[in-house]
């Protein structure tokens, strides 16, 4: 499903060159769940932002769904992140000024989906994460755990074959932490969705398929 | 999106409280300022209604002691004679002080049967003074010598005027003003701008001049051939004061006049104009200051939307469509003050006038938040969502 080769980030600033990530060779299979652990600055964040497109790596190839990105120019990456991809932060990323059927709804804005079946998705998005009573509610109206809830809410509205989720419990205790855990092991179980999740926390790494650890931008497991 | 749009910016509307303000504040400015630029340009675009080229002034302090009504008649018409006879002459005609574009003014009022107009220019003139300027009868006759034994006084009023007295009516014949000073209305001319070029022409009515009587004059009009130079305008000057016995004497050129009394609206105009690019100047700086502070606040929403599917551009036009959409409902507002100005008619301006500078102003303010958004909205497409998730 996302098969990343030899994959190398720079990062340069006039003065410096710091290697983020170094010769990553990686294959995530359709309907796995992974995990992506390691010490903070090892690489995690970039290298799920190279996944999930949002940032293009210096070296290497990536090919998803069976599509190779590198030649997609920013509007075919859009609509690519778009139909293919679901997000999930450790921050949640809600619009504040937004209801959070209204949050939900922000991916089908950027495809042909009427209002009405906007509507039908998101509620529909909402009752799987359990948050149907929260339609009106503003994001500061919620808990941590209920904002990440509507986040997934949002990553999975559009179908997407695979969501890709950085640090999702991280805000979290651990009680609702593991509620989240849940949702998103049900979501590969049930729909067969393929997930890539970064975490600082072994015991919700342990709950995945596979585990892959980085140190210093490689890959060490 | 654009539904999407609107709630954004009402769930956001404490925050832009401020912008839709000063966008508000700004149309009106620029209402004012049209409505001043509109209101010269409509004048100005009028014809002047006659020719001033070639007509000189002469103002005169006529000390004269004849107190024989026919003898004062025969000095007068002695001096417009002698001055006629000069070769570069063309016409003559005695005028009151309120010749095309002084500042003198003589204005008063005219009543027709239950119909009042106020505010009516009157015009003191001679028998060709219509010759003199070139001006257009549309009706009736100028004044001649068959006026001499009227026993009613006649006059001649201008087409604005003719038009408020009586409309489609026959306004020839048809008497005007109280019963002590009844006038009857011999001809109507083509209105004059005697203000310059972007000021009305008003209403006008025209008095026949009496020459065996000292009031109602002080000009004469003259209008010359294209060689009339300097040595003429020295010899008509020195006529003039060999007959009026005095040195009070002046020519000017109604040309000059006209650039004269022409600035005397066009340099507050500009003053304004200049006054309000200022102002321009600042609600587009205000404008651009506060979208890019909106686009740094936002990277997180920025990033986030490049995550779940928009593009650069449609990031870009997001931030362009919601400034144009609080210039809406800016304009929204001021267009409801706007119109009341001319239902109220709070200036005595034509509807056109408002509808016109409102017309401008709309295009103006969007054109201006346009400008000031683009840059902003190009900057937004070019943030890395990558680098404004991790910054939020």
């Amino acid at each position: 499903m996302i098969k990343l080769q030899n994959i190398q980030k720079v990062y340069r600033t006039d003065t410096i060159e710091t290697l983020a990530l170094n010769g990553i060779n990686l294959d995530v299979a359709k309907g796995e769940f992974l995990s992506i652990m390691g010490p903070s600055g090892c690489g995690k964040s970039t290298l799920l932002n190279i996944m999930g497109l949002l940032d293009e790596p210096s070296k290497g190839s990536i090919s998803i769904a069976e599509q190779t990105t590198g030649r997609f120019n920013d509007k075919q990456l859009a609509k690519f992140r778009n139909q293919k991809l679901g997000f999930i932060f450790q921050s949640y990323h809600l619009i504040g000024d937004l209801q959070v059927i209204d949050n939900v709804e922000l991916p089908l804005l950027y495809r042909d989906t009427n209002a009405k079946e906007r509507r039908r998705l998101a509620t529909e998005a909402l009752e799987k994460v359990g948050l149907s009573n929260r339609l009106k509610h503003f994001p500061k109206q919620l808990s941590g755990g209920q904002r990440q809830r509507v986040a997934i809410a949002r990553a999975i509205v559009g179908n997407p074959e695979i969501i890709l989720a950085d640090e999702p419990t991280g805000n979290l205790d651990s009680a609702m932490g593991n509620e989240i855990m849940d949702i998103l092991l049900q979501l590969n179980r049930n729909d067969g969705t393929t997930i890539v999740m970064v975490t600082h926390d072994e015991n919700m790494a342990q709950k995945t398929h596979r585990l892959v650890r980085l140190f210093d931008g490689s890959q060490v497991q | 999106m654009i539904k999407h749009l609107f709630k954004l910016i009402w769930n956001k509307k404490k925050q832009n409280f401020l912008l839709i303000t000063e966008i508000l504040v700004s149309f009106m400015v620029i209402f004012a300022v049209f409505i001043l630029v509109v209101n010269y340009y409509q004048h100005y675009k009028q014809p002047m209604g006659f020719e001033y080229d070639h007509v000189w002034v002469v103002n005169y302090q006529s000390d004269v002691k004849i107190k024989d009504k026919d003898s004062l008649d025969v000095y007068y018409k002695t001096i417009l004679s002698n001055i006629k006879a000069m070769p570069q002459v063309q016409e003559v005609s005695f005028a009151s002080s309120n010749v095309p574009f002084s500042a003198n003014t003589h204005m008063n009022n005219v009543d027709y049967k239950k119909v009042h107009v106020n505010r009516v220019n009157y015009y003191t003139a001679g028998d060709a003074y219509d010759k003199v300027l070139n001006m257009k009868v549309t009706e009736g006759r100028w004044f001649g010598k068959q006026d001499d034994a009227a026993t009613v006084k006649p006059v001649i009023i201008n087409r604005t005027l003719r038009q408020q007295l009586f409309g489609n009516g026959k306004a020839l014949g048809e008497k005007v003003g109280g019963n002590d000073s009844k006038r009857i209305i011999v001809g109507v001319v083509e209105d004059v701008k005697a203000k310059g070029d972007y000021q009305e022409a008003g209403l006008a009515m025209y008095e026949r001049i009496d020459t065996s009587s000292n009031d109602g004059r002080g000009r004469i009009l003259v209008k010359v051939n294209a060689n009339a130079d300097a040595a003429f305008e020295s010899r008509l000057y020195k006529l003039m004061a060999s007959n009026s016995n005095n040195s009070g004497i002046e020519i000017e050129h109604l040309t000059d006049k006209r650039k004269t009394i022409n600035n005397t609206t066009l340099i507050p105009m500009i003053i304004l104009l200049v006054v309000a690019c200022f102002l321009i100047i600042n609600v587009a700086l205000g404008l651009f200051g506060v979208l890019w502070y909106n686009i740094n606040k936002r990277k997180g929403e920025i990033g986030l939307r490049r995550a779940i599917g928009a593009s650069g551009d449609s990031v870009s036009w997001q931030l362009v469509t919601e400034s144009m959409i609080l210039a809406t409902l800016a304009l929204f507002i001021g267009i409801f003050f706007a119109v009341q100005f001319p239902l109220l008619n709070v200036f005595d301006l034509p509807a056109s006038v408002y509808l016109t500078a409102i017309l401008l102003s709309v295009m103006f303010i969007y054109l201006l938040v346009l400008i000031c958004s683009l840059y902003p909205g190009k900057q937004a497409s070019a943030i890395l969502p990558a680098i404004a998730l991790h910054e939020e």
